[in-house]
């Protein structure tokens, strides 16, 4: 009984709808927003699990809206990628929820709530579409809204750090809508599915993908296109760093994604090899930026921009071993999300603890606070690739697919960020050890915020335990099969 | 003819061009928007041009009307913040000048080659596209409304206005976050400022065109069902209304008080996302009507819709989130 109702319910619709309710909830009713928020993201947490019984039960979910079919509605579709990143945000963000409820006064919660319930409304429908041109929509909602919460501390760095937000998420949304008008024009539809049949190599293909690649690339701040991370993502109030870094980045490469392998993969004329050097120009660049930071905030951002690398080195080695390697990069996004989003709050933590976040003068955090330095230090073990986590699951797969195809340049690199992060993982910890020279008050961190922190870095090391439960669900409907080989 | 078309269309052409040219050269922030205005309604004519009434329409009510009136209304604020903005701008640049031109070369240069790419890719597009006309008109029966856009918007792709929707929403709660000013006082400052001397004239222009502003948006929402029109197009200019109605100093913010601003900005959202569960249980799909209701419930929404967006584009315009009681 209880089995029919699930398997026949909608859950991937209510994951749109019940947000996007809560959120005017929250606007109207501004003084029950944390309770309000935490019961959403609760009731989404088990909707999405329902959401991944079903599709595992039945298959991929898919709904025509309105009743219309593929080329005049929209669809929503559903398999083990969607479930995958679904998961994610719902997860991480009900930590980052737990953790925003003693994080902000009620005057700020007023203002983060109804912001955040649409964000995630917005990314729950991104990671639901079957439509190019209503992932614009969802893109430019999630845009905006990521924006409003950057901006939400409200002193000079956050707002100067959001308006470049604005302008660079802005650029990236319009190349992209650039790119859906193209494709619409030249195969007739706006359906993935169908234009995945009907795309042919001609140069309006190329150009729509150069477009819509450096669009999104542009909002996953893929390096050359790094400049306005480290400080937006640094200035803004710790859960939204956490929400910016663990999550928004997350909806851009899904759609890029989806769009290779759905679209552009069989016709990508080398367009592989060079986002795999610039995820390598990455990992690099931006883990040698973060050891270079005095500021613990800003190292956290640059690490993001280092880890984002790794998903885009996935790109040229899945030409030879499809779905394996988007399996590991499934995962690293996975883990990178948890553990990134414990790195921030346990950042919030200090700073709300020392009132700074200078590395130099942590004075004895580990003693003091020692739960936050235990979230640090296991999420660390997880942005490197330490076993056993699920960044080491992660990584090994994709060292592993490296290894096979004899591609000793992306063994090198997936190695080398691996030890710069070591590097400066050990760098936070060990200034957390030390005394610092200037004496500190210090003010009182509540439980919550030390818990919800802890619990998301643990979640980070048992995703290494989990991974022969999770890689199955992510294979449901064979999302990444397009890009397997052709002998 | 075709000749005089062709001269116009080339006349259009360099228009626009120029106009975004100067706009964006402009040291002056007043005349940069007052270029932009006048771009915005050059393209509305672009798109007459293009046989696209309903864009035309929308582009001149929110792309050279409302956004004009937004950047104006932003202006007024800066002036009132740090004396005069232009006269900075201005001074400022002298030193960076070489940096500045720079800057503007090279992302010229690096821009040359997405020009060049975007060319070639639209050129090489075949002459007659494929599109989805021929679908739209096939189920236009079935839609409740005889307007294919209409029909697109609020029917075959109401899903995407559902988001849209939500868009204008975020944008409201997103300028709220951002600040707490009072909704009258920020209307007195821009009131104050600019059209106090000219009252007499402002008054007796409230008189004649709100009546017909709030005429022409019903008509416009009215006649979205069979011809160009429909709910962004009303609430844009029942929105031009209201502004009107602020700028004249008339005490809006006693009839909108905080809650009611609230629940006027929600009431398109809030009847968009029941119908959207309503029709999922009733209709078992997300969004779908009944063919022999589909022009009602059409009709239902777009009214909504069209308040909430008149309500929101005034509120964004005034920048005040209303007086509590």
């Amino acid at each position: 009984m209880l089995q029919a109702v699930i398997a026949d319910s909608h859950w991937a619709i209510i994951l749109i709808l019940l947000p996007l309710a809560a959120a005017v909830l929250c606007f109207l009713y501004a003084r029950a927003a944390n309770i309000i928020g935490v019961m959403t993201l609760s009731a989404l947490v088990l909707s999405v699990a329902a959401l991944g019984w079903q599709i595992r039960e039945t298959g991929v979910y898919h709904h025509a809206i309105g009743g219309w079919e593929a080329p005049l509605g929209i669809g929503l579709y559903a398999d083990g990628l969607s479930l995958l990143m679904l998961t994610i945000t719902a997860v991480a963000g009900l930590g980052i929820s737990i953790y925003a409820t003693s994080y902000f006064k009620q005057q700020d919660a007023a203002r983060f709530w109804p912001l955040w319930l649409l964000l995630l409304a917005s990314l729950n429908a991104l990671y639901l579409s079957a439509d190019i041109f209503n992932l614009y929509i969802t893109l430019e909602l999630v845009g905006l809204a990521a924006v409003a919460l950057a901006a939400l501390t409200g002193g000079r760095d956050a707002l100067a750090g959001a308006m470049r937000y604005l302008l660079a998420t802005l650029l990236g949304s319009l190349a992209y809508l650039l790119g859906v008008a193209l494709l619409y024009h030249g195969f007739g539809s706006v359906d993935i599915a169908i234009l995945a049949t009907q795309a042919e190599p001609v140069p309006v293909l190329w150009v729509a993908f150069g477009l819509m690649g450096a669009g999104l690339a542009l909002k996953m701040a893929l390096v050359p296109l790094h400049f306005w991370l480290p400080a937006t993502h640094a200035s803004a109030a710790a859960p939204v760093s956490a929400l910016l870094s663990a999550l928004v980045i997350k909806g851009a490469f899904y759609i890029l994604l989806r769009l290779w392998l759905e679209i552009f993969a069989p016709h990508s004329g080398g367009a592989e090899t060079l986002l795999g050097l610039l995820g390598s120009a990455a990992v690099i660049w931006g883990s040698l930026q973060a050891l270079r930071q005095t500021r613990l905030k800003l190292l956290i951002a640059y690490s993001t921009v280092a880890q984002l690398g790794y998903l885009f080195i996935a790109f040229p080695l899945s030409t030879m071993a499809g779905a394996a390697v988007w399996s590991a990069a499934g995962y690293l996004a996975l883990s990178h999300a948890l553990a990134k989003a414990a790195m921030f709050l346990a950042a919030g933590n200090l700073m709300r603890f020392g009132g700074h976040d200078r590395i130099a003068d942590l004075d004895r955090v580990v003693q003091r606070l020692p739960l936050t330095a235990g979230a640090f230090a296991l999420a660390g073990v997880s942005i490197i690739g330490l076993p056993p986590s699920g960044g080491f699951v992660g990584k090994w797969l994709l060292l592993e697919a490296a290894l096979t195809q004899g591609r000793w340049e992306l063994v090198v690199v997936i190695i080398l960020g691996s030890l710069l992060a070591a590097a400066y993982v050990f760098k936070v910890l060990g200034r957390a050890f030390t005394q610092a020279p200037v004496c500190q008050k210090a003010r009182a961190v509540p439980a919550r915020m030390e818990w919800a922190a802890l619990l998301l870095a643990c979640g980070a090391i048992l995703l290494g335990f989990l991974a022969p439960f999770i890689l199955p669900l992510m294979d449901i409907g064979d999302p990444f099969s397009a890009s397997g080989v052709q002998p | 003819m075709t000749l005089l078309a062709w001269g116009f269309d080339g006349l259009l052409l360099l228009g626009l061009l120029g106009l975004a040219w100067k706009a964006l050269n402009s040291t002056d922030l007043f005349s940069a928007i007052a270029l932009f205005i006048a771009f915005g309604l050059l393209m509305a004519l672009v798109w007459v041009r293009l046989e696209a009434p309903d864009i035309a329409l929308a582009e001149a009510a929110i792309g050279a009307g409302l956004s004009g009136a937004l950047l104006l209304a932003a202006l007024a604020r800066l002036r009132g913040m740090e004396g005069n903005v232009t006269s900075n701008t201005g001074v400022e640049e002298a030193p960076n000048n070489i940096d500045a031109r720079l800057v503007q070369w090279l992302s010229a240069i690096l821009l040359l080659p997405v020009l060049f790419g975007l060319v070639y890719g639209v050129l090489s597009l075949p002459g007659n596209a494929v599109g989805l006309s021929a679908e739209i008109n096939a189920n236009l029966a079935a839609s409740g409304v005889s307007n294919p856009v209409t029909a697109v918007l609020l029917n075959f792709r109401a899903y995407d206005t559902l988001l849209e929707v939500f868009v204008l929403l975020l944008a409201l709660i997103a300028i709220w976050s951002m600040g707490s000013i009072q909704f009258n006082r920020s209307i007195e400052t821009i009131g104050k400022t600019s059209l106090e001397t000219t009252s007499s004239v402002l008054d007796t222009l409230v008189y004649l065109l709100v009546p017909v502003l709030m005429m022409v948006a019903a008509y416009l929402l009215w006649v979205g069902a069979h011809a160009p029109g429909g709910a962004f197009q009303a609430g844009s200019v029942l929105a031009a209304a209201c502004v009107l109605l602020l700028l004249a100093g008339w005490p809006l913010h006693r009839l909108l008080t905080a809650m009611r601003l609230r629940l006027l900005a929600v009431a398109g959202p809030v009847v968009f996302v029941s119908m959207a569960a309503y029709s999922l249980i009733a209709e078992g799909a997300l969004l779908q009507f009944p063919p022999e209701h589909a022009g009602t419930l059409i009709l239902l929404l777009e009214t909504v819709a069209a308040l909430s967006i008149a309500v929101t584009l005034a509120a964004l315009f005034s920048g005040g989130q209303g007086q509590h009681e």
